[in-house]
């Protein structure tokens, strides 16, 4: 049984499971507030961790069933917090919670995406290809029941899922409802946002069709993405054996995002090992202004892949990407500044290495904090009490979210306790 | 690989950053500069090495290499640089200091390029001109002599004497150093890549003749789209007003002829004739003068963000061409107009030609015999 009040987890990705779990694990009651319908955040969405190249889905799994086996984790998706008063020990927060229009009943049988008539963009797989209205995001979704789009739906005149669903689980009528709670901490865990890369006009990014970002490419890669797997470029599902990365899309670049996202290069770099053991015969070149693999673990890992002979890592920003319109292919430019030459290279597809944006950046959460220029928590302006994990701070890693998501776990522990 | 000393000079370093590159230091080589540039060669490529060896303060490799007045800022390097380095305008200093490391006399460089000497070299002509006036004794009793009690300009300062014998000492002073100047700039490029003779020198040329009357490179800018027609205005009003200059002396040889008792006899409708074609070029050029200076002023402005407003150098030589463009169409409106202003204002005038030509191998004018050479240099050793 726990002591003390609640604490309030804000985001369900992997740094808000962890910060809940573990608060639960120690002892304390945890909420998890989630915007969207499902638990595992930006994670879920990848297909493999680097640089062990395992599956996310494995560690995700185990943290889904840490909290089915624990009675002081509770949340809630398709919720988001509409406002926090209060100080640590005693803060009152509302939570708008949207109907998902399915209920506990679901079994996740598929027969109502089956009858939906409504085709929308997939934006768990970032728009590669389309999802039903009534739809789930993958096959070990969690929680593992369909949700409707409010947004899509065309409602009650509709209903055809109604009928085509044997459970009895789809209710059009829900409606959104608050909940109002009262815990001792907060925890913002809300994560961060791809950036923007139709801004990068000379890149060709939205506007060219091979020319993808690196969350696209993990889509494309992972086995419950659009092609199950198989990388196939966008515009005519070819194979793709001669694949560019372009590093610093729109990172440390005072016209787009100042800083290093500091993610990209380890995650170009393990996304060379997709194209390299999908097709064996292919060949990628990654284009650089530095290759930033900090620790040895991932210095190891640059050292593994730059052996490759089908691996190419040159040095020189790419600034100028365009469509050969005949094929599809996309002919990059660069200077090759180790050869001191401008080059054109023609590719299968690009993929650009875009960089992070806090999801505050975007999305304030309504407690009294300040942010940076660039959207990211001040951890200054933090007042006892509220905490922000993970790349609300500071563009980080997955193994480094945990760690401060553990670590904020006791600190938050700590305010419960206080507050007792 | 042979071993190579690197010498890099602090000074220069500080110099460039003090001549207006002072975002020189930002630079983190990323090269997205090089590849917006639509004029760099493929090999090679500029500026992104500029950036690298004016860090290091490599000068001679910078100031002997034709690649700086390639260069025509057209700032999509500026305005896509990630770190807000803006090797347009370091290259624009660094063009500027190529001027005072190669021109002749070099100490004038400094002065032309410093605001705290203007007055000193404003003096010159004015002093000269105020000599001039007293010497013939209209500060005193004597009155200007007018044609039927209209204005001539002749009459006031005979032009012989005080127009083309004064311009044709500066213009000898001009071509000549600024012939030394750019001499001096290709025996250093000449050194630093020797035997690269790849095209004639007369093919060279004739390709730099017919880009620069084109416009071929500047037309490639596209961040200060807009600055080509501007520079072609001022470009061809300069010519226009170069072969003004030739019919107007061609027109007056008669009366000077006159002037020291000998009667040439010919057809005073031929002079009339002529007269009225160089007033039209004079004309035409001196709006397409005023027009082209204005559209550089206010691309310059429309594009401050990304391109920067540029320095004294750059405005002392805009301000310049509007001042001789204004003040010369002006002259010749109010002598028409037969008011006594029209004196003082061709005196302005003619110090403000006195001071763009004198002035000019040191001068941002110098760029277009700099970049000329450049130019046929990069083509002749097959750089392009």
């Amino acid at each position: 049984m726990s002591d003390g009040k609640s604490v309030l987890v804000i985001g369900g990705g992997m740094s808000g499971l962890t910060a809940a779990i573990e608060i639960a694990e120690a002892g304390n009651n945890a909420i998890i507030v989630e915007k969207t319908p499902y638990l595992g955040g930006r994670v879920a969405q990848l297909n493999k961790y680097f640089p062990k190249l395992c599956p996310p889905n494995c560690g995700l799994e185990i943290n889904f069933k840490r909290i089915k086996n624990s009675a002081d984790v509770t949340f809630y998706t398709l919720a988001e917090v509409e406002k926090i008063s209060g100080q640590e020990g005693n803060y009152d927060v509302a939570v708008k919670v949207k109907p998902r229009f399915v209920n506990d009943k679901c079994v996740g049988c598929n027969a109502c995406a089956e009858a939906c008539p409504v085709e929308m963009p997939n934006e768990f797989n970032f728009g590669l290809n389309k999802t039903k209205a009534a739809y789930i995001i993958h096959n070990q979704a969690f929680p593992f029941k369909y949700a409707i789009d409010e947004k899509h739906c065309k409602g009650a005149s509709c209903a055809k899922c109604v009928a085509a669903c044997k459970y009895d689980a789809i209710k059009l009528d829900m409606k959104p409802e608050t909940i109002n709670l009262n815990v001792s901490a907060i925890v913002m865990a809300t994560g961060w946002e791809l950036y923007d890369v139709t801004k990068l006009d000379i890149l060709g990014g939205g506007k060219i069709k091979n020319v993808i970002t690196n969350m696209q490419m993990e889509r494309l890669a992972s086995p419950n993405g659009p092609t199950t797997g198989k990388i196939l470029r966008p515009s005519d599902g070819k194979e793709v054996k001669n694949i560019a990365f372009v590093q610093c899309a729109g990172s440390r670049d005072e016209n787009h995002l100042p800083y290093c996202s500091y993610i990209c290069c380890m995650a170009s770099l393990k996304q060379v090992t997709y194209i390299r053991e999908q097709y064996p015969d292919s060949k990628a070149r990654v284009f650089y202004i530095d290759i930033r693999t900090p620790g040895i673990r991932y210095e190891q890992f640059y050292w593994k892949i730059k052996e490759d002979p089908n691996v190419t890592l040159t040095k020189g920003k790419v600034a100028k990407i365009t469509e050969d319109s005949a094929t599809g292919d996309v002919i990059v430019v660069a200077e090759d500044i180790l050869a001191g030459k401008k080059i054109e290279a023609r590719f299968d597809m690009v993929v650009l290495a875009a960089g992070m944006v806090p999801s505050t950046k975007g999305a304030k959460i309504p407690a009294d904090v300040s942010y940076t220029p660039d959207g990211f928590v001040l951890p200054s302006s933090l007042k006892r009490g509220t905490y922000a994990v993970g790349t609300l701070k500071s563009p980080v890693d997955v193994s480094r979210s945990v760690q401060d998501a553990t670590g904020v776990a006791i600190k938050s522990i700590q305010s419960a306790r206080r507050s007792k | 690989m042979a071993e190579q000393v690197i010498k890099p000079d602090l000074n220069f370093i500080n110099d460039v950053i003090a001549s207006g590159g002072e975002s020189l230091k930002k630079c983190f080589q990323c090269a997205t500069c090089s590849v917006v540039c639509n004029v760099t060669p493929e090999d090679k490529p500029f500026p992104r090495k500029e950036m690298l060896q004016a860090q290091w303060g490599l000068k001679d490799k910078l100031l002997a290499n034709p690649d700086i007045w390639l260069c025509h800022q057209c700032s999509d390097c500026t305005a896509y640089c990630p770190r807000g380095a803006k090797p347009g305008e370091v290259l624009g200093a660094i063009r500027k200091m190529s001027l005072q490391e190669f021109s002749v006399p070099g100490f004038m460089a400094k002065m032309v390029n410093q605001p705290k000497f203007l007055l000193v070299l404003l003096a010159v002509p004015a002093l000269l001109y105020i000599l001039i006036i007293a010497s013939q004794g209209f500060f005193g009793d004597v009155s200007i002599p007018t044609e039927d009690g209209k204005i001539v300009y002749g009459k006031f300062l005979f032009s012989l004497y005080y127009v083309d014998t004064v311009f044709t000492a500066i213009a000898l002073f001009a071509v000549s150093s600024l012939f030394m100047g750019v001499t001096k700039y290709w025996m250093a490029m000449s050194a630093a890549a020797p035997n690269t003779n790849k095209v004639s020198l007369v093919k060279a040329l004739y390709d730099t003749i017919l880009e620069i009357l084109g416009h071929n490179r500047f037309r490639k800018c596209e961040v200060t789209k807009g600055r080509a027609t501007a520079h072609m205005l001022v470009f061809y009003s300069f010519i226009g007003l170069f072969i003004t200059t030739i019919l107007a002396f061609a027109k007056v040889i008669p009366e000077y002829f006159e002037h020291f008792g000998t009667h040439l006899g010919i057809d005073q409708s031929l002079l009339d004739g002529l007269t009225v074609i160089y007033k039209i070029i004079g004309n035409i050029s001196a709006a397409a003068m005023i027009l082209g200076i204005l559209l550089v002023m206010t691309n310059r402005f429309k594009n401050q963000e990304k391109a920067g407003l540029g320095g004294y150098y750059d405005w002392l030589f805009i301000l310049l061409v509007a001042g001789v463009g204004v003040s010369g169409l002006l002259a010749q409106f109010l002598r028409m107009a037969n008011t006594v202003v029209a004196y003082p204002t061709y005196v302005v005038h003619l110090c403000l030609v006195f001071f763009l030509f004198a002035y000019a191998p040191f001068s941002k004018m110098a760029h277009m015999a700099y970049r000329a050479t450049a130019m046929i240099f990069a083509k002749q050793s097959g750089r392009e």
